[in-house]
């Protein structure tokens, strides 16, 4: 066992992690970060998806001493329920999930993907998500809230161009 | 650190097959030395001779290299086709060829590059050739719990050079590749100087389709050569009936009609590089 501290969501914390323990595992339960899902464990369905020093991997296949130090953003740093991000308006508005078991890892990747590509085409969005599955959907919805949220993101940088 | 624990340790760098290993106690560790976090260790550049690649180069940074597209159109390709973002992101090419499977991308496209590996061990540094580093399916000639690749490097391309990488699943993304085959060739006026094949999982290790290439080197590149070239390679492959991947026989017919796909794509690009 070891003591790590890393940040998580722009907060620093510190807990317990064992050598062969995965990200995912540490995040969720000894970090109580449950919105990190576990689906597969072992990298095909993307549902433990989380930013790691700005770019999106699976915590499933990293390992938490990996992470030492390191910025973690997971989907509730993205925003709150009175400040949501474009991404999380859009995934509510479009109807972007059923179950939602896979939300939280495709918000995150959806996060990555604007931040690399900020107007994807519709290409761009299914190569973007391809790490990524949905049992419920069928990802038609999910592609509309990206666009669409990509659309907002825009619209709010071109505001606040506009006001400085 | 490696060379202290004595054949107990072992390298970790983006872990994607490794966390699985773990996971799964198919491997047991008593300690890993995580070099994924080491700076400057992830460097691709070009001395004007060759293109050096770091040890923890990521499937990511491959895609967004401008270098790799100009000089290694195959290697690009290959890479952009492995997992999804969050998999290239922490996928080195090391680990790729390390993990050594005869179906890895990275590793085939770098078999028709010809790529040389560097690798740092107790009894100092060695060369060798990344195609001699294959022992069987997934076993490399380099002991990752005594020794370290610290770079992967092969020659820049030249005028009349091109290469390419063309593969077939089930999915266009997140699959198992049934078949894959990179390309590099050389040509002038028209000929073809040299040529290097590289098919998987065919084999039990990336496959060089030799005869293919023999047939090739100082023919026209015509339709009818190609045809022919790509024939011979359908002729050499011994792909084995797969449950995933689909039935030896018709992969092996496949493979005709990937090779030459793959081998058009190279000459496009040499058509290209010669105006
Ligand atoms: C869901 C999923 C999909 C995938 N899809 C594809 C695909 O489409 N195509 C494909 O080719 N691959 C695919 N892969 C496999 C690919 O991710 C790995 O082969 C990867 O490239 C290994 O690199 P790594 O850095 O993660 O290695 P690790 O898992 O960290 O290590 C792998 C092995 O290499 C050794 N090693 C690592 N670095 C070095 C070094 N510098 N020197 C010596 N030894 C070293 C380790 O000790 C270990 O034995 C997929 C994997 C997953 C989980
Ligand atoms: S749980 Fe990590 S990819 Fe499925
Ligand atoms: S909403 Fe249920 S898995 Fe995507």
């Amino acid at each position: 066992m070891k003591q790590i501290r890393l940040q998580i969501n722009e907060a620093w914390r510190t807990g317990w992690a064992n050598p062969g323990q995965t990200l995912l595992d540490f995040l969720r339960n000894e970090l109580n970060c449950t919105e990190v899902k576990q689906g597969c464990g072992k990298g095909d369905c993307g549902a433990c998806t989380v930013m790691m020093n700005g770019v999106s991997i699976d915590s499933c296949l990293t390992l938490a001493l990996q992470a030492e130090g390191a910025k973690i953003l997971t989907a509730k740093g993205l925003g709150t329920k009175d400040n949501p991000h474009p991404l999380q308006e859009a995934f509510v508005e479009k109807g972007a999930f059923q179950c939602g078991f896979c939300t939280p890892g495709m918000i995150i990747s959806a996060k990555a993907l604007l931040d690399k590509t900020p107007k994807p085409n519709r290409d761009e969005i299914r190569r973007g998500l391809s790490g990524n599955i949905c049992r419920c959907t069928g990802y038609k919805k999910i592609e509309e809230a990206v666009t669409s949220a990509s659309e907002r993101s825009s619209e709010q940088c071109d505001d606040r161009e506009l006001k400085d | 650190m490696l060379l202290r624990e004595d054949g107990k340790a072992r390298l970790i760098a983006g872990g994607t097959d490794l966390t699985l290993e773990i996971r799964d106690h198919t491997n047991k560790f008593e300690v890993l030395v995580d070099v994924s976090r080491i700076p400057g260790l992830d460097r691709i550049h070009s001395d004007g001779y060759r293109i050096h690649l770091g040890p923890l180069v990521t499937m990511t940074q491959v895609e967004e290299s401008r270098l790799l597209k100009e000089h290694a159109a195959a290697l690009w390709e290959a890479c952009s086709w492995v997992g999804g973002p969050q998999i290239r992101n922490r996928a080195t090419l090391a680990g790729n060829i390390v993990s050594a499977q005869p179906a890895a991308d990275g590793a085939i496209a770098l078999v028709a590059l010809n790529a040389r590996l560097k690798v740092l061990g107790v009894k100092g540094e060695r060369e060798l050739m990344l195609s001699d580093s294959y022992i069987g399916v997934g076993r490399s000639a380099i002991d990752a719990s005594r020794e370290m690749i610290i770079g992967i490097e092969f020659e820049v391309q030249h005028q009349g050079e091109a290469s390419a990488f063309r593969r077939m699943a089930q999915r266009k993304a997140m699959a198992l590749p049934q078949l894959n085959c990179a390309v590099w060739i050389a040509s002038s006026a028209g000929y073809c100087t040299n040529a290097r094949i590289a098919v998987g999982p065919v084999a039990t290790m990336p496959f060089r389709a030799r005869q293919a290439e023999g047939y090739l080197i100082g023919k026209p590149l015509t339709d009818e050569t190609i045809s022919a070239c790509a024939a011979a390679v359908e002729e050499e492959v011994q792909p084995r009936d797969s449950v995933l991947r689909g039935s030896g026989l018709y992969r092996k017919e496949m493979a005709e009609v990937l090779a030459r796909e793959t081998l058009k794509l190279a000459i496009s690009r040499l058509e290209g590089s010669l105006v």
